[in-house]
């Protein structure tokens, strides 16, 4: 089996090889690049990706993944707890950018994301019932009252309600009054709320528990984000239940992803003529953002990296199941052109330039490759 | 089926109804503030006294209306209640003195906060330029809104504020409803806000001009090439007909963002537009070797986000039900928001009730409609929906704040500070 395994990866390391050289070839074509040495600095750059990539058995990609890219936003572990407190963790105003665009799922040209358009906003209605009690509960009738549509039947809202509850794993308490003092009848509450270690991490920072008053408070910082890392945690334990985390359109969406964020980090940065207009544009800020060439966005260029960049995700998150998903079709190649337009936030345009933010996860990535560079040249 | 009013509703129609609840909070609270000042510090020390007041003070109440009446009695028993609540937990810690004064000096910033907001106006909109109405909508329009003769001006003014504000200029043009827009409306000058599919588009379209363009012949202008894509490559990825309506509609996409369809399948910049980016460095001028002037484009992020903003803008008479009510909604919080920063410290225990949802669906629908007005916005108040099913959208719509407008806030409150030290040197 582990042989079967390793001959796999290694497969897909080769593969990712030859995507390498004809990435290469295509590059050697054309030139969108206007900054001067940019194309040659992604040239080297790529053969210099070829000739260590695998070295140790894929070690850049082993640990990029394992390391830095699980531990960030898809934890390698059964416990619910773990997986949430990491992601949490690896929250930046930059970051959370990326964890937003793995709750949208793909940029999947099919109609199933992960979630539906129409449950963005309801995690807004989440995050405002969470912050009108002050015990961190919601209540399935405040949220029917503060929600629901009075020209729709109720069992609409309460669907979806019972959809956000599972797909945040929310815990529910039953309370039951004998006899209510409108109706006189026999009324059952459901209240919702976070499992007790998820209040634990979220204290101080997210939640503020009053002990004396026995509140529980949220602060300025819980957001919509607080959901998605849930989410995200839920989808990251139950990676080998497909049926549970929505089906290969999830698995689909979240390697490409990750294949853009590993891809983003390789890429070299490039020095600019001080005349540059870029250096004098207001929203360009030299400190957190780095010129990277733009000529890796061209499909030609893309699409030999990018399918075999998935499929090494792939594997390594969710193993031969995972790897198995990966649609390999004409379809799926136009949709992943798609998907280098993504993470626009930290992976931006300015003036015609392609610039990178430098966000946490990227420089971890970037070490990683040039500590191995480094490592080989000097063993060499 | 959401309704909408029926009757064109003046000025003096609906600032009554903003006041009325703010009127009913301000004397409670400022009732509250002399029977606090006038107890006895040790007295606080015994809860039951507190209750005792409140319970006097509910027999007061001669309210006829019974909405009115529950909602002083809902906000009298929360004031209270919070009192309590911060007496219980810091008696042991601060003197009761001390927690008495700070009571005190909480219960006056928060009267302060509501005259500001019951005086934000007047009914006859006499002396309109020198009202906190006035002018703080004027300071975030400045901002997110620009007005202006015309596009050119607009987008220049905006683009001036994207380097602090340019995710809070992008969120208001994407509505949390958008899933109940359509984006080819049968009114073709019918304009929507975007919706996230519309908005990958106008991403792609951004990237494919900076990555890969075509040039052809400027169609007003001899001897100039201006880039064009191919329609059909913005929308390659998109399989399964996902999304065919953005494709059959992106005649309208395209003017919203200052392009055309050239020859039918091409996607090229309007003359007007090739102008102002032209000045803005997002086209550059380059001489090819037969003289002719090719323009090269150097689009960032905000280059076509921007432009569909100030189209926006510039025709605001013409806005989608559903920009409407974001834009105005977004206008209102801000303005809300920002007072209250302005005149509470962070620490001030009555925030909470200004932040209840019963105070904001009290407050907000009414100030949104105030803000469509000639004078401040000039959007059409007709398209505000006034029913209990809108009400809660303002909850969702306040649950899905962006870090960029609490910097945002923080900047009106700065604002109102020097409005207001303006105000006492005349």
């Amino acid at each position: 089996m582990i042989e079967n395994q390793d001959r796999t990866w290694k497969e897909l390391l080769q593969e990712f090889i030859k995507g390498i050289d004809k990435a290469v070839d295509e590059l050697e074509k054309r030139d969108v690049d206007n900054i001067p040495g940019a194309k040659q600095a992604l040239l080297q750059r790529l053969n210099n990706m070829k000739l260590h990539f695998p070295t140790n058995e894929g070690e850049i990609f082993i640990r990029s993944i394992n390391d830095k890219i699980q531990n960030a936003f898809f934890p390698d572990t059964q416990d619910f707890t773990e997986a949430f407190e990491k992601i949490l963790k690896s929250r930046t105003h930059e970051q959370d950018f990326i964890i937003n665009e793995l709750l949208n799922g793909f940029v999947t040209s099919k109609a199933k994301a992960i979630a539906l358009g129409t449950q963005g906003p309801i995690i807004d209605r989440m995050v405002e019932a969470f912050s009108k009690r002050n015990d961190f509960h919601i209540v399935d009738h405040q949220f029917f009252a503060m929600f629901g549509d009075p020209n729709k039947p109720r069992s609409y809202i309460k669907k979806q309600l019972e959809e956000l509850v599972n797909m945040f794993g929310l815990i529910s308490k039953e309370f039951v009054v004998e006899k209510d003092k409108r109706t006189s009848e026999r009324k059952v509450y459901t209240f919702y709320t976070f499992p007790d270690e998820i209040l634990k991490i979220l204290e101080e920072k997210y939640i503020i528990i009053d002990d004396e008053l026995g509140h529980a408070y949220v602060s300025e910082e819980f957001d919509r984000t607080v959901f998605i890392c849930m989410f995200l945690a839920n989808v990251a334990i139950n990676r080998d239940d497909l049926e549970k985390i929505g089906g290969p359109y999830t698995v689909n969406g979240i390697c490409a992803i990750f294949a853009l964020v590993l891809l983003l980090s390789f890429m070299p940065k490039l020095s600019v003529d001080e005349t540059n207009p870029i250096l004098r544009d207001p929203t360009f800020n030299e400190q957190n953002m780095s010129v990277i060439p733009k000529s890796w966005m061209m499909k030609q260029v893309l699409e030999p990296l990018f399918e075999p960049l998935i499929k090494v995700v792939a594997y390594r998150l969710g193993g031969g199941l995972w790897y198995s998903k990966i649609i390999d079709s004409e379809i799926n190649k136009k949709i992943h052109t798609q998907i280098r337009f993504l993470l626009r936030d930290v992976n931006k345009w300015v003036l015609g330039q392609l610039v990178r933010v430098e966000i946490p996860i990227f420089i971890e990535i970037a070490n990683i490759f040039t500590e191995i560079t480094i490592g080989t040249n000097s063993q060499e | 089926m959401v309704k909408i009013s029926s009757r064109r509703e003046k000025w003096h129609d609906i600032l009554p109804r903003y006041m009325t609840f703010i009127s009913h909070m301000r004397p409670i609270l400022r009732e509250t503030r002399r029977i606090i000042i006038h107890l006895d510090a040790d007295l606080l020390l015994d809860t039951e006294v507190l209750d005792k007041i409140r319970q006097e003070e509910e027999k007061r109440n001669i309210r006829k209306v019974r909405a009115l009446s529950e909602f002083s009695a809902m906000y009298r028993s929360n004031v209270y209640e919070i009192i309590k609540d911060f007496i219980i937990k810091y008696r042991d810690k601060i003197p009761i003195l001390d927690i008495k004064d700070y009571i005190v000096d909480f219960l006056h910033e928060s009267v302060d906060a509501l005259s500001i907001l019951q005086n934000i106006t007047n009914p006859d909109e006499r002396n309109v330029a020198n009202t906190y109405l006035y002018r703080l909508t004027k300071f975030i329009e400045e901002i997110l809104f620009t007005r202006g003769n015309n596009i050119k001006h607009i987008y220049e003014k905006l683009l001036n504020h994207a380097p602090k504000f340019y995710e809070c200029q992008r969120h208001l043009l994407m509505p949390h409803t958008y899933y109940r827009e359509k984006i080819e409306n049968p009114d073709f000058f019918m304009i929507p806000g975007i919706s996230p599919k519309v908005y990958q588009v106008i991403n792609n379209i951004t990237s494919l001009y900076n990555l890969d363009p075509n040039f052809g012949r400027f169609p007003e202008r001899n001897n100039y090439e201006i880039p064009m894509i191919l329609t059909n490559e913005v929308f390659l990825p998109y399989v399964d007909s996902i999304a065919n309506a953005e494709e059959e509609a992106i005649e309208n996409i395209a003017e919203r963002i200052g392009l055309r369809i050239l020859d039918g399948i091409f996607l090229a910049p309007q003359k007007n537009t090739v102008e102002i980016f032209l000045e803005h460095n997002f086209l550059r001028e380059n001489k090819q070797s037969d003289d002719s002037i090719r323009l090269i484009p150097q689009f960032s992020n905000e280059t076509l986000i921007l432009y569909y903003l100030a189209f926006t803008s510039f025709r605001r008479g013409f806005l989608s039900k559903e920009l409407i009510n974001w834009i105005s909604m977004n206008f209102a919080f801000l303005t809300y928001m920002g007072i209250l920063k302005w005149k509470l410290s962070d620490e001030n225990i009555f925030y909470a009730i200004f932040k209840d949802l019963q105070t904001n669906e009290k407050v907000l629908p009414y100030l949104m409609k105030l803000i469509c007005f000639p004078n401040y916005l000039g959007l059409d108040k007709m398209k505000i929906r006034d029913s209990v099913q809108y009400r809660k959208e303002i909850f969702n719509f306040i649950g899905s704040q962006i870090d960029n407008l609490k910097d945002l806030i923080e900047e009106i409150a700065i604002y109102c500070e020097t409005i207001d030290e303006k105000n006492k040197n005349k």
